[in-house]
């Protein structure tokens, strides 16, 4: 109450100054007249009267300043002053000020950028009930060094049951949707989920419901839940759509809801699509072993990670003897935080220490300008604390101007943020824009704007306070006795720029650093043999879907004739057809071979299983290094065949010839002859290393598959992949106008996916390291020019007295080359202990790669001397004679 | 060119004459005030008779506490004129510094006591 009271008076009087002064003012010269009055009744003359009071009483103007600035409306007051005051300053040396703006505005704009991908990866709240109790529950295997594999409903079953970890868990699997009937057909990225999933996450659906427990069952009804942007794009947001029935791969199933826009999605790993449909129908068996599901559990209250882990091991202890496929399986848990930030944490930390020290550097640059500003204005300084400013009160004034830059730094910065998050929106790898879909859009949100206003703030305090408190050191004589005469620089002050300078150049190096180890791992990453050429080849991928493709006859027909009419375009050397690509993924299978039929459980041989047509390798130019490839008598009437690659070959029949060995996929099913052995290729990415491999005819209706889908084209040479994919989609509808054309890429981009995230983390870091070198040469370059322009009269004096020029360029390089040498010094230290912290974003190089460090440290060399060596050539250009006139 | 000049409150606070104890004074001018309406030299006479020149209070202390009474909603002012038809501003006291000077009262009487209790047990 009396607080608000206050405030309402202090408002009241901060609108009508004047007029409380004027009341002040009266009332006081009220009371000095009345005192005045009285004295006279003592005999005193009027005049005699009103100078005893005034002695008595003191000087009226105090009384009324110290009344005045009791109340907190005079402090603002104060601040209004100030802050006009600064801004007057400043426009008067725009210069400095747009220099200074700038330079804060880059740092605090890359600072805002970077923050604003770290808050929407690592620090947003995730949109779930519980969310922190909330884990992904996979398996591992340690014995045979497996990771994140996907679990069986055996597991879920005893893991939910007996652990007493986890309040509930929900499974879910992803499956490929061709939806019919409405539109176009196309296909939909989906899941088949368990009932339970969206309460266990407590997101309910916008229209309609979700699923019941009735609808788990395979004998259930078919229902199905529609993201809120396929409910937008498909049904046009219409409320009837509840209701109706969707064909999807086939099959009828019911819409029984919509779910929310809002990141419902955030669940699943970051690097698959976000679903727009969800089926019913897992059916979770005790006895069903197959590794289908991703799991998703709520811990109970106060069951940490490690404590549900080590239960959930118990009980696949248990359950082992069961049946072999369990052998060796371990749980796996993740919080959804380190699930959906994927691998992008670390490179966001190094990111983000990047942006911290180009900030650092632009401190410091500012910090120096308002050193030697401060050095120009001694005199204005000593001017204001001869006549009753106290060291806090211009400190304060100081501090005000340097907030005003900051702010308007802050705003700046905000300006190329916007700019700065669209590269990185185009910059980053396409799972880190699906963990963080808000990166994207232009709008940074207010927690952002917060973040760069306060970052502004602090950098006032960085760059200001020590100039300030410097600047206003109350050496009053002093400074007024240099009145009009540019003071010789004190050994404190100059110190103070050495070490800043110094401190700049050791940030720009470990910066420059950390970007050369990136350029380097991507030069190391394309210097990788993929195993195949990925030059001209254009992928694509039809869903074959719906009743006509039930029959594998069916299938394999429409694939004959899409590869024939492929072929026979005129810029198309070769085509042809598979199941998996390199790069992109592995689908692993258990295989025997001959020599030992029935491996024991827990050590089932397993290999990447490609199903293809004939003319894969020579399409792909995988070379075939024994035995022969695919040819057309490999068809169901043939002898059961199989390529499989070196790595295998080497692993299982190491020293014999691998031709004409037998093995069997799967456990069952025929035995096929081995009849070539192909090259090596990555199936996961430069730096996964190569894996066993077996390729199957598709023609020979292995039972093991749903069918190819994959398209692969190679051009003629000097024709671009890109440029035949309105040809073959043509010659794809000419055969079959029903089927969706997806994914379609070259392989060249396929190849670059996963190291899209080292390719952002160089680009920024180069642009980074840039930005530092060239505002820490900067810096060198104006404390250096400074410094020459306050020495002109010594330096005059030293040539009138016979120096040669030589001797003053050597007199101001050397001082300012020891500087940088010092800071390169520093900066090595540093680098060598914090590259370390970016060891898992490097390939191919150490982080102490002395490659790098030595190119670092040249350029830096070769930048600082030129620095030093302009402001030096001016010094010798003084006249010995004007300079020391000068003054 | 701006300038501004602050000192310390303390150097304000009554001299020579015997200093107060924080925060009496408030209570001395709500005292003054329970009376009549005054304006500021009113008081600040009244103090230095009652008090018989003990205390003396200075236009700078005394305006500064009257600012923050009538801040706090202890007192209300209004100009009126004076006896000698000049115009000054009268304070009064609210119902609420009434009640403030009544506790404030007590609790002064309740120390005094005490401390005189202490000073003559030995």
């Amino acid at each position: 109450m009396s607080i608000l009271r206050r405030a309402a008076a202090g408002l009241r009087s901060l609108f009508r100054t004047e007029r409380s002064a004027m009341e002040l003012e009266e009332e006081l010269n009220g009371f000095l007249e009345m005192a005045a009055a009285e004295k006279m009744k003592a005999g005193l003359s009027h005049q005699e009267a009103l100078r005893a009071v005034r002695i008595e009483c003191g000087n009226p103007e105090v009384t009324k300043d110290l009344v005045r600035s009791a109340t907190w409306e005079s402090g603002v007051e104060t601040c209004w002053r100030d802050l006009w005051f600064g801004l007057r300053t400043l426009r008067k040396s725009p210069g400095f000020t747009a220099v200074a703006i700038l330079t804060l505005g880059l740092g605090i704009g890359a600072n805002t950028a970077i923050f604003s991908a770290v808050y929407a990866v690592l620090l947003k709240p995730i949109p779930f009930k519980n969310a922190e109790r909330l884990v992904f529950i996979e398996k591992r295997n340690p014995p045979r060094g497996w990771n994140r594999n996907p679990i069986s409903p055996a597991e879920i079953i005893a893991w939910r049951n007996e652990s007493e970890a986890f309040d509930d868990i929900a499974a879910y699997t992803e499956r490929s949707c061709v939806l019919t009937g409405v539109g176009e057909p196309e296909e939909e990225p989906c899941e088949v989920i368990t009932s339970n999933l969206f309460p266990l996450l407590g997101v309910a659906p916008i229209r309609g419901r979700t699923f019941s427990t009735d609808e788990d069952k395979p004998g259930g009804s078919r229902v199905v839940l529609l993201s809120y942007r396929l409910w937008q794009r498909r049904f046009g947001g219409r409320e009837k759509v509840i209701g109706t029935a969707l064909d999807i791969g086939g099959d009828s199933y019911t819409v029984v809801g919509v779910m929310p826009a809002n990141n419902s999605h955030l669940y699943a790993s970051p690097y698959g699509t976000p679903p727009d449909l969800w089926l019913s129908g897992i059916a979770l068996s005790p006895t069903e072993v197959s590794n289908e599901y991703f799991g998703i559990g709520r811990l109970k209250p106060g069951v940490s990670l490690q404590q549900a882990e080590a239960r959930m091991d118990a009980i696949s202890i248990r359950i082992e003897p069961m049946n072999s496929d369990l052998r060796g399986w371990r749980a796996q848990l993740m919080t959804f935080r380190t699930n959906t930030s994927g691998d992008t944490r670390p490179a966001l930390l190094v990111l983000m220490g990047a942006v911290i020290f180009v900030l650092l550097i632009a401190c410091a640059n500012v910090a120096n300008l308002l050193l030697a500003r401060g050095t120009r204005r001694a005199n204005e300084f000593a001017v204001r604390s001869a006549l009753g400013a106290s060291r806090g009160r211009v400190v304060r004034q100081l501090l005000t101007e340097s907030l005003v830059i900051s702010i308007a730094g802050g705003a700046c910065g905000i300006l190329l943020a916007s700019f700065g998050r669209k590269g990185l929106a185009a910059l980053a790898p396409e799972y880190l824009l699906q963990a963080a879909p808000d990166l994207a859009h232009a709008a940074p949100d207010l927690r952002i704007l917060a973040f760069a206003l306060l970052v502004a703030i602090g950098t006032t305090l960085l760059f200001g306070l020590v100039p300030a408190l410097r600047c206003a050191r109350p050496y009053v004589t002093d400074a007024l006795k240099e009145t009009g005469r540019s003071s010789l620089q004190s050994p404190r002050s100059r110190s103070l720029h050495s070490a800043l300078i110094v401190s700049e150049i050791a940030l720009a190096m470990v910066l420059l650093i950390g970007a050369g180890l990136m350029i380097r791992t991507l030069a190391q990453l394309g210097r990788v043999n993929f195993g195949f050429n990925q030059t001209n080849v254009l992928t694509l991928r039809v869903p074959l879907a719906g009743e006509r493709y039930r029959e594998f006859q069916a299938q394999a027909q429409f694939w004959e004739r899409v590869v024939s009419a492929v072929e026979s375009l005129p810029s198309v050397e070769s085509a042809s057809v598979s199941r998996g690509l390199p790069i992109s993924g592995w689908s692993g299978q258990f295989f025997a071979t001959s020599e030992e039929p029935n491996p024991p459980a827990g050590q089932v041989p397993v290999a990447n299983y490609v199903v293809i047509g004939p003319n894969y390798f020579r399409t792909m130019q995988i070379p075939i290094r024994a035995g022969r490839t695919f040819n057309d008598h490999d068809n169901n009437g043939g002898e059961r065949v199989v390529i499989i690659n070196e790595e295998l070959a080497r692993l299982y029949w190491a020293g014999r010839e691998a031709v004409g060995k037998r093995l069997q996929i799967g456990g069952k099913g025929p035995w096929l002859s081995v009849v070539g052995v192909a090259g090596d290729v990555l199936s996961q990415g430069p730096d996964a290393g190569f894996h066993s491999e077996m390729y199957v005819p598709y023609q020979q209706f292995p039972w093991l598959m749903d069918g190819p889908k994959n398209l692969v084209v190679r051009t003629s040479g000097g024709v671009k992949p890109e440029s035949v994919v309105g040809e073959v989609i043509q010659e794809i509808h000419r055969i079959d106008k029903d089927q969706p054309v997806v994914e379609i890429a070259t392989m060249e981009q396929i190849a670059l996916e996963p190291v899209a995230q080292q390719h952002m983390v160089m680009a920024l870091l180069v642009s980074f390291a840039g930005l530092a070198l060239i505002l820490s040469a900067l810096g060198t370059y104006s404390v250096l020019s400074y410094s020459v322009a306050q020495r002109t009269r010594e330096i005059g004096l030293r040539m009138a007295l016979g120096a040669q020029r030589k001797n003053v360029l050597r007199l101001v390089v050397v001082g300012g080359v020891r500087l940088a040498f010092l800071g390169i010094g520093v900066g090595l230290t540093a680098a060598l202990a914090l590259t370390r912290l970016m060891k898992v974003l490097l390939f191919g190089v150490r982080p102490t790669d002395p490659l790098t460090f030595g190119a670092v440290i040249g350029v830096l060399a070769v930048t600082s001397i030129l620095a030093c060596y302009i402001p030096a050539r001016r010094a010798t250009r003084v006249d010995p004679i004007v300079a020391i006139r000068y003054e | 060119m701006l300038l501004l000049v602050t000192r310390r409150i303390e150097d304000f606070m009554p001299e020579k004459a015997s200093d107060l104890i924080q925060g009496t004074l408030d209570m001395l001018i709500l005292k003054t005030l329970a009376l009549e309406p005054m304006h500021g030299y009113g008081i600040s006479v009244r103090i230095e008779q009652v008090s018989k020149s003990v205390f003396r209070l200075n236009a700078g202390s005394l305006f500064l506490a009257i600012q923050r009474l009538e801040r706090d909603g202890l007192i209300q002012s209004e100009w009126k004129p004076t006896e000698n038809n000049r115009r000054a501003k009268y304070h009064a006291l609210t119902r609420k510094g009434r009640t403030r000077l009544n506790s404030e009262t007590r609790e002064w009487e309740r120390q005094t006591t005490a401390i005189a209790r202490i000073l003559e047990a030995t």
